[in-house]
């Protein structure tokens, strides 16, 4: 055998892969309920065929035309009475797709604009240009900087008023986005959205509410368009902006910093200290979060903690700092510092924090403050058992790893978890078997359902009996 | 191949035992082609769950007179490069915004594979995508130079030559293996 044909045969006897029995399931279950929802949705073709029968013979076309005209009557008479057609999620979808212009408008508690974007989508789903005004981001990392960032498709421009500068980056090297992946992020709405609401009232008007995992939001749909109107506390609009949305000028009396690949001017000092400030906050993380999860808490306060002295907007990093205090019988610091981390996502729900507080307040015998936290967690953690996806910043929460890509929660393992954490703040156990198949959990996920509803007393119970975790992938055990 | 033939037209009917049978009799050939080109077992599985997701909604729209195994090899092809083509157009990301994007999930089980495969498909990565496409489309499909140069859009002389290079390519990657 030549060396060409072993190496033929080797990979035609050794490259195999194939998929493990929870996987394989899964995967067909998905693909069958893509199938049932696209017959939901598709027209009969039968019945065309049909009509196109009957509409052959004049006498019976004269009594065709005679029952439509009844049938237009009578549905005149009844259209306000109808329910609208039933609505598919791939409805949204396929309207998701078509959109090349979003502008998205956030308010504070006086209606006042928090936070606005223009975004230009493509037609592969990426984003081509971008307007974000007063983003948050730059805000919460420069104090005093009521500031802007304008991609046009070439250079990424952010506004430090704080600096009287603008910077240019390569669109290649610094890009801010809404969503990442727009294309995935459609695609999880096919595949994992559910409808928790038809025709349901919305601010005076019908409209469809929908759960969309991937950005963890639910979210409006409009019955006629099909496209939401609304995520989590988002307004959302189709409408084109004026060209001069997305063109970068610059401020009178502004300096024009450019650090494009190529740009001949030596970038100001205070841009070098920040990006070399940026690099070791990030390496400090890195290292920090593997020392929480090599159970090394000491070693992990301490380099996080050096990472929020220099740059206190990493909520993140607040956060495990908060989890390797808690390790450490710290819990007033860790209350401290998860406390801080609500304050600066104030408007977001941050239920992992809240969840991790209430235990941090248990052990400071805090009872009323634990209970208050978990009066705000209890419902999406229930919510969790049957929406996994909704507990998935959990994981994310008590593995800085998922961070990383180096652990991929299954949702057996998030479910089990879930329940976990509902055993230690209820001391319940209504059972679950995390090996066994769905229909054998329901009275479990149901019981958890009726304790919150009826029930939902706190009895934190640090020694709860847990359930082992089932092994997923592999990678996050 | 008769057996497909049925299966196609009982799908076509809205049979979700034909589609299921499908899915069984293909999933792992798709699976190790999506591996053997990408060598991530995540991405390789969404490829592969795009496909049959896509291909089940085809539903009662759905006609093909060709072969199936060859249709569904060429989605997963196709979704291959689509993501190989986005990998490169990926910029960099700002993680610093935390607003309403959060971190997205991946597939929930694992593949199963020998250690063999794995170091395979690692050892197929070092070679250009369209020679590492051409020696799985040949190798693990089974399929013709001439179909293989119709999905790729080049010349059959072409196809071979990237077969021939990506050989020699592979068995330096696997040298002492292949020379024992």
């Amino acid at each position: 055998m030549t060396p060409e044909e072993k190496v033929k045969s080797i990979l035609q006897d050794k490259l195999h892969f194939s998929a493990g029995s929870k996987l394989r399931r899964r995967m067909l279950a998905r693909v069958l309920d893509a199938q049932r929802e696209s017959q939901k949705t598709k027209p009969d073709s039968p019945r065309g065929a049909v009509r196109r029968t009957i509409t052959n013979s004049r006498t019976a076309k004269l009594a065709s035309i005679a029952a439509l005209v009844a049938i237009a009557a009578l549905a005149i008479s009844l259209v306000p009475k109808l329910t609208s057609p039933a609505y598919a999620i791939e409805q949204t979808v396929e309207a998701l797709q078509n959109v090349r212009f979003l502008h998205l408008v956030q308010r504070d508690d006086t209606g006042q604009i928090r936070d606005e974007r223009w975004i230009e989508i493509g037609m592969d789903g990426f984003q081509i240009r971008y307007r974000q005004q007063k983003p948050h981001a730059v805000i919460a990392k420069y104090p005093g900087a009521p500031s802007m960032v304008i991609e046009d498709g070439q250079s990424t421009a952010v506004y430090r008023d704080d600096k009287k500068a603008v910077i240019l980056y390569d669109r290649e090297d610094q890009q801010y986005q809404w969503v990442g992946e727009l294309g995935k992020a459609f695609e999880n709405l096919r595949q994992e959205g559910k409808i928790l609401e038809e025709n349901t009232e919305y601010q005076g008007r019908l409209a469809h509410k929908v759960w969309w995992p991937y950005l963890s939001v639910e979210c409006y749909v409009d019955p006629e368009t099909k496209l939401p109107v609304t995520l989590g506390d988002a307004e959302l609009s189709y409408e084109e902006p004026s060209p001069e949305i997305f063109e970068v000028v610059y401020p009178e009396g502004y300096a024009i910093v450019d650090a494009r690949p190529g740009a001949t001017e030596p970038l100001p000092d205070w841009l070098l200290e920040e990006k070399s400030a940026d690099a070791k906050a990030s390496d400090a993380i890195k290292q920090g979060t593997d020392a929480l999860m090599d159970g090394d808490y000491a070693t992990a306060a301490e380099l996080l903690a050096t990472v929020v002295e220099t740059q206190p907007n990493r909520n993140w990093a607040w956060f495990w700092l908060g989890s390797a205090q808690y390790e450490l019988g710290q819990y007033d610091l860790a209350v401290e510092n998860y406390t801080r981390v609500l304050n600066m996502l104030e408007r977001y729900p941050c239920y992992y924090c809240n969840y991790a507080r209430a235990l941090a307040y248990a052990q400071l015998d805090a009872d009323e403050a634990a209970e208050e936290d978990l009066r705000i967690c209890l419902p999406e953690m229930v919510r969790a058992l049957r929406l996994p996806s909704a507990g998935f910043i959990f994981e994310y929460a008590d593995d800085p790893m998922v961070r990383y890509g180096q652990v991929k929660p299954s949702e057996p393992e998030i479910i089990a978890r879930m329940i976990n954490r509902l055993r230690i703040v209820s001391g319940r156990n209504f059972g679950y078997d995390p090996n066994a198949e769905a229909e054998a959990n329901e009275a479990a996920i149901a019981a958890w359902e009726e304790w919150l509803e009826t029930d939902g007393r706190i009895d934190i119970t640090l020694d709860a009996e847990l359930l082992s975790i089932p092994v997923g992938n592999g990678q996050s055990q | 191949m008769l057996e497909d033939e049925i299966l196609k037209w009982k799908f076509k009917g809205g049979s979700s035992e034909a589609l299921a049978r499908i899915y069984e009799k293909y999933v792992d050939t798709l699976l190790t082609l999506a591996m053997g080109l990408l060598n991530d077992p995540y991405e390789a599985e969404d490829v592969v769950q795009d496909v049959f997701t896509r291909f089940a909604r085809s539903g009662n729209g759905f006609t093909l007179r060709g072969s199936l195994k060859a249709y569904l090899t060429t989605a997963v092809v196709n979704g291959v490069r689509d993501r190989v083509r986005r990998d490169k157009r990926r910029p960099a990301r700002s993680d610093q915004d935390v607003s309403l994007a959060s971190a997205s999930r991946g597939p929930d089980e694992e593949l199963v594979f020998a250690e063999d495969a794995a170091r395979l498909s690692s050892a197929l990565m070092e070679l250009p995508h369209e020679q590492r496409e051409t020696l799985m489309l040949k190798l693990k499909s089974n399929m013709k130079f001439r179909e293989i140069a119709k999905i790729q859009g080049v010349s059959i002389n072409t196809v071979q030559g990237r077969y021939r290079y990506g050989l020699q390519k592979l068995r330096a990657q696997l040298n002492g293996e292949v020379e024992q």
